[in-house]
This record gives structure tokens, sequence and C-alpha cells, in this order.
């Protein structure tokens, strides 16, 4: 059974031009221990999606449809009871590690609040567990450093700490939006090994939130790409990198440009992603697509089952049909 | 040689005052660009890549004059840049345009897409009648893919790459020689960014103009670029054809850049090397003695810490600041075949 279970999730933003869309009914499914990709461009509903999940929808959002983790449903529950599976069960990391930890508290307070709320720990052994985790992190000099405030950590550093925390009570699913955006490619390289090396550790399940396709191929099982809202494909990284169904798919990762490839024009989706506030009928890439006709237009194409459990929403998928 | 741009030396510092320093003593230098010498011909594309710190969009304010150099020259078809006087730069800047990497920020907001564009006319070409600088502006508009509608349309109703493309037709309406591309794809989505990539690509042959295109990607760098420059903590330390710096890396650092960059292929990213390069960029303020790289390199040794090493040209044209650039192993055919980079994963 799937650790995490997402069902017709939309999400939407009361705002003074009228309601905006950010995500139209997607469907994501994480097994326990799996590491899931989120691809998606700028307005695709990636974050917002997590966010919905974590209850943490800004206050004019509102969230439908089903998030069912280990068979409980977290979608509708109050403040309160969301905050027993936050951090314990799942915890989030964001990606700008700056605005993610309080400036006026010392990384030691940061991290042994959550292991003395959530497991119950004493301070001392909080100390004690905290610096056991930067260590674990691979956080240098991690018992003299504990004691800094978060200015004194380069981005790379933060990024450890916000991990450690996320980490700390051992939670089973962990959501990592962007973690290494904002970093310089060489830590982004050292993060995504840590955060295997945890994976492979404690047997966390993982969602990767992230607008490069790269860093998906080299650290997830399961991809979903989500465009306009809505989820385009979803299946084994495997069988999408090595036939793509969904033009959207094919297009963009035919669009990154690779060190390994010598190919000087890259091969490029006119036009540019669905603006949230204008909602349109049918398929949200049609306008883009090569091979959008009217059905396409008009109507919102349903997902259809591929062999491997792969779910492509096309009229017109590329390759055999199913 | 009749260089269109050649840089011997250029350094740039900055005064700085970290914490804790009382106000008695003088401030410390920080040395954000160290002797960077490059040429660039006309209709050449030379690539400067690096992480943040490095110094890369330094360099190119100082080749454009926001900024002042402390040393060295910039030559521009025989006349130094660096010491013009403000009159003398303003009219050699119809020659030398820059785009930025946020597409919004550089555009005023209260112009609308054909007064952004028809500013540069209005500054170098005075003489122009209206009606043939609103035919310019309006060619410009069309060649970088925005429709005749767009003209009078304001930033804010235009996406982030429409936005690129207004301030590309506004570097190029006054006909640059040379264009400086400060990050211009990185605020950008990855199926837009491939769009302004070929713009560029197409748009710099048609024109024949040469371009400085300043990136942290390595791979958008390499698609674009004639040539490489691998910037570290303000040095160069890597120069070379693009294919044969990617092809075979001469520093420890570039093996390093290539082997970080996630290559979007399951197959390939699961044979690559899952041992990064360790620590992080140390702080300019104080820089390591001798080479910049070595307190993270695999291969330093003692003498490291010495001399700064200089340029050596491993093959023609490819040069590397490092004295066992030819240790490292004999040329691998590419990140994906690269032996050196990779590790059985099950080992």
């Amino acid at each position: 059974m799937a650790l995490l279970s997402v069902r017709d999730l939309r999400v939407s933003f009361a705002t003074p031009d009228g309601t905006v869309s950010a995500v139209d009914g997607v469907d994501l499914d994480v097994e326990p221990g799996r590491a899931l990709g989120v691809v998606g461009e700028s307005g695709s509903g990636k974050s917002q999606t997590m966010y919905a999940i974590m209850g943490l929808l800004a206050k004019n959002g509102s969230a439908s449809g089903s998030v069912r983790f280990d068979g409980d449903e977290l979608l509708g529950l109050g403040e309160a009871a969301l905050n027993r599976f936050r951090a314990s069960r799942i915890a989030m990391v964001f990606q700008d590690p700056m605005t993610a930890l309080n400036p006026y508290m010392r990384i030691e307070d940061q991290m042994t609040e959550v292991l003395t709320l959530h497991r119950g720990m004493t301070r001392r052994e909080a100390l004690a567990e905290s610096i056991r985790l930067l260590e674990a992190m691979e956080v240098p000099d991690a018992a003299a450093r504990i004691g800094m405030y978060p200015h004194q950590f380069s981005g790379g550093m933060r990024q450890r700490v916000l991990i450690a925390i996320a980490l700390a009570c051992r939670p089973r699913l962990l959501i990592a939006d962007e973690p290494t955006t904002a970093l310089d490619v060489t830590v982004q390289a050292q993060i995504m090994h840590l955060l295997a090396d945890m994976r492979a550790r404690f047997g966390t399940a993982v969602i990767l939130v992230t607008h490069d396709v790269g860093v998906v191929a080299g650290n997830c099982d399961e991809m979903a790409v989500l465009y306009g809202g809505r989820v385009m494909e979803r299946g084994t990284v495997a069988d999408i990198f090595a036939v793509p169904r969904h033009p959207y798919t094919a297009g963009l990762l035919e669009a990154v440009p690779r060190l390994d490839r010598e190919d000087e024009r890259l091969p490029d989706i006119p036009g540019d992603p669905p603006d949230p506030a204008r909602p349109q009928s049918g398929c949200p890439f049609a306008a883009r697509c090569g091979l959008a006709d009217v059905l396409c237009a008009r109507e919102a194409p349903a997902p259809v089952p591929f062999p491997g459990g792969r779910l492509v929403a096309c009229h017109r998928p590329l390759g055999a049909a199913p | 040689m009749s260089a269109l741009l050649s840089v011997r030396d250029l350094s740039v510092s900055f005064p700085v005052r970290p914490a804790g320093l009382r106000p008695w003593q003088r401030a410390r230098e920080l040395r954000a660009v160290r002797e960077v010498s490059f040429e660039l011909d006309a209709g050449e594309t030379i690539g400067i890549v690096g992480e943040s710190g490095s110094g890369k969009s330094t360099l190119a304010r100082a080749l454009i004059g926001t900024i002042p150099a402390a040393g060295g020259q910039a030559l521009w078809r025989g006349e130094d840049l660096l010491a013009m006087s403000p009159a003398e730069r303003h009219r050699r800047r119809r020659d030398i345009q820059m785009i930025f990497q946020d597409p919004l920020a550089a555009l005023d907001p209260r112009m609308t897409a054909s007064e952004i564009v028809a500013e540069p006319l209005a500054t170098h070409e005075p003489a122009l009648k209206r009606t043939e600088r609103r035919a310019l502006v309006a060619q410009m508009i069309e060649r970088v893919g925005l429709l005749p509608d767009h003209l009078d349309r304001y930033p804010h109703e235009f996406s982030g790459g429409q936005c690129q493309r207004i301030a590309i037709a506004r570097a190029l309406v006054s006909r640059p020689r040379l264009v400086i591309c400060d990050e211009p794809v990185s605020a950008l989505d990855v199926s837009v960014q491939a769009q302004i990539v070929n713009l560029l690509y197409d748009l710099r042959r048609e024109l024949d103009l040469a371009l400085i295109f300043i990136a942290h990607d390595l791979s958008v760098v390499k698609h674009i670029s004639d040539r490489i420059m691998v910037f570290y903590l303000g040095r160069a330390l890597e120069y070379a054809p693009a294919r044969d710096l990617v092809r075979a890396p001469s520093h420890p650092y570039t093996r390093a850049l290539i082997a970080a960059a996630p290559i979007p292929d399951p197959a390939v990213e699961r044979g690559r090397i899952r041992a990064p390069l360790g620590g992080e960029v140390p702080s300019p303020l104080v820089p390591p003695s001798g080479c910049a790289f070595r307190t993270r390199c695999a291969i330093a040794r003692q003498s490291c810490a010495g001399e700064t090493p200089a340029m050596q040209e491993y093959a023609p044209g490819h040069f590397a600041a490092c004295p066992f650039g030819a240790s490292l192993d004999t040329a691998p055919e590419g990140p994906a075949r690269n032996e050196a980079m990779q590790r059985n994963p099950s080992s």
C-alpha cells in the first residue's frame, strides 16, 4: 500500500481578481522508502501541491480532494491534529535555507526544540542527538558550530541543518521542495549525496520537487511531470526517460542542455507556460503542443494507463497505443 | 592579431570592512577578479562559468565600466576601455551592450516595449527620424520573436522569457559588436531557457556578434560558447575550446564541476560517481595561498600552497592553471564515459 496517496487534489486561491486555480486534480503515490521526483516549471502547481499535503497553504488558499498518509486522511485536519503528523511522520525542507531558519535562534535551540517536543527527550539528550545528526550531515566541527546563529553558516551548511532538523524525528516521508536550487552545483551534489545516504540509512521515502530533470534522473525511482496544475505523466524514472509518452515530457527532456551532447541548437518548446490567473479549457499544454487538435483544446484528457504502471494524460500520446 | 577585445591581467578589488574591524583599522581588500586575461575575436562567443562569488559578474561590470578596475587593460580594437574618460566610454557603449539575469528588473516598468527598445537609438543615433526609429524598433521586436501588438505593452504584461527577448532587442538595436550576457537564462524555465539560448545563438551568427556569456551552468555555457573560461575565487583556472574543456578537462576543479552537473538520463546518472567535491568555496577575503582551489582539491600537494600556478598550455589553445593537469588520467571522452568519475554504485 502506498505510504502517501493523493487523489484529485485541487488547490485554489481567493484573490481580489477572483479565484485562481493552482492545482487542478493531481493524483500522486509514494511507496514506503521510495523517492518520487515531482518535476515542473514555474506555475505548474508543484510547490502548492506539497503545501496542501503539509497543510501549509497560505490563508487565502483552499484544498479539496484527498491526501491519505498511511491510511489517515490529512486534508481537513485541524492544526493540532496536523502537528502530530508534521515533523514526526512527514517533514519538509524548503528551497531557501536562509528564510526557513529563525535568524534570532541559535542552531542548537532550533534543533533541540524539535527533539524535546516530538521525541520527548530531555534538553541534554536532545543536544547530544542534535550534534550526532549534524555530524551525520557532515557539518564540520558540529559540537562547536551548533551554538552559532544561522547567518554564521553558508547556504550549503544551512541546508544541511534543515535536513538534519527534518530527519530528527525519523519521519517516514521527507518532502524536499527545490532543496538545492539556491546552492552552487558542487554543493548541490554534496546535498543530494547526503539525502541518498539518509534514505538508505533510515528508509525514509522522499518527494523531491524540482525543475531540474537531471536531478530526478540521478536521485528518484518514480516521477510525476506537472504542467498547468495537472499531472501530465507519471511512472518510473527509467521508463519515462527511455520513452516519454506525453509530448510535454518529451519536449522538456529534449530542451535540457546536456554536457554529454554536442548539438548546438537546443530543441526548445515554443511559447510560455500557462498563467494560472488565466484559466483555459482543455489540455493546459495544447497551446504549445505540436500534436494538439480541436479535442485537446476543448477537453482536458484523463490519465490513460500504459504498461509498467505509467499514466499519461494526453489525447495523442507518443508511441504505440496502450 | 586583431582581436576585438583583448583583456590583459584585469584585476578588480573592493574595500570591505568586516564586522569587528576597529574604526581606525584600514579596510581590507577583497580581490574579486585577479589577473584575468583573454582575447575575443569578432563574432566569437566566450563562456565564463563559475560558482557564486567567483568574480564572473564583477568581470562583466568592470568591462562595461560600472565598477573601476584595480589593474590591467581591456583593449577594444586597440583602445583601453579602462583608461577611457566617462564620455568616451559612453560612446563606446554603443558597441558593447549588456543583458542581465532578471529581465523584469532590467526593464523600466513605466515604459512600453517599444520605448524600451528605442531608448538606445535616442542616445546613440539622435539624428534618426521618428519614423526610421519606429521602423528599426519594430524590426528588432519582430526579430527577437515578439509580435507587433506587443510594442505598446508594459513589462508586467510579459512573461519572463518575453521580457528577456525585449532586453535582447534593446541590446541589439544599436548594432553593437559585443554583448555581455550575465546569467541571461538562469531565471527562466527550462523550456523557455532553450528558446533564449537558441535566439542568442542565431542572432550572433546573423549579426556577426561577439558574446561574453556568463553563467553558473556549464551545460548551458557549453551549448553556446566557442571557448570557455572557468572561474574560481576570482581567478581563471582553465581556458579552452568548449568541447575540449568538457571532453578533456585539465584542471581538477573543472573536473569536479563536470562531475557535479546532473545529466538528464538515469542510465548515465546511475553509473556516475557519487563522491562529490568536498567543502565549500573559501572566503574571498582570506583566499588560500598559492592555488585558490587547493583546499578542496583531491590531488593537492605541499607545493600547491606556495606559488600560484601559472596557466600552462596542455593542448593547442587549451590552458589550465595546474601543474598536475597532465597527471589527471588521459583524456576522457566525455562526462558520461569518464572512468575517473565513475564508481560502481554497488561496491
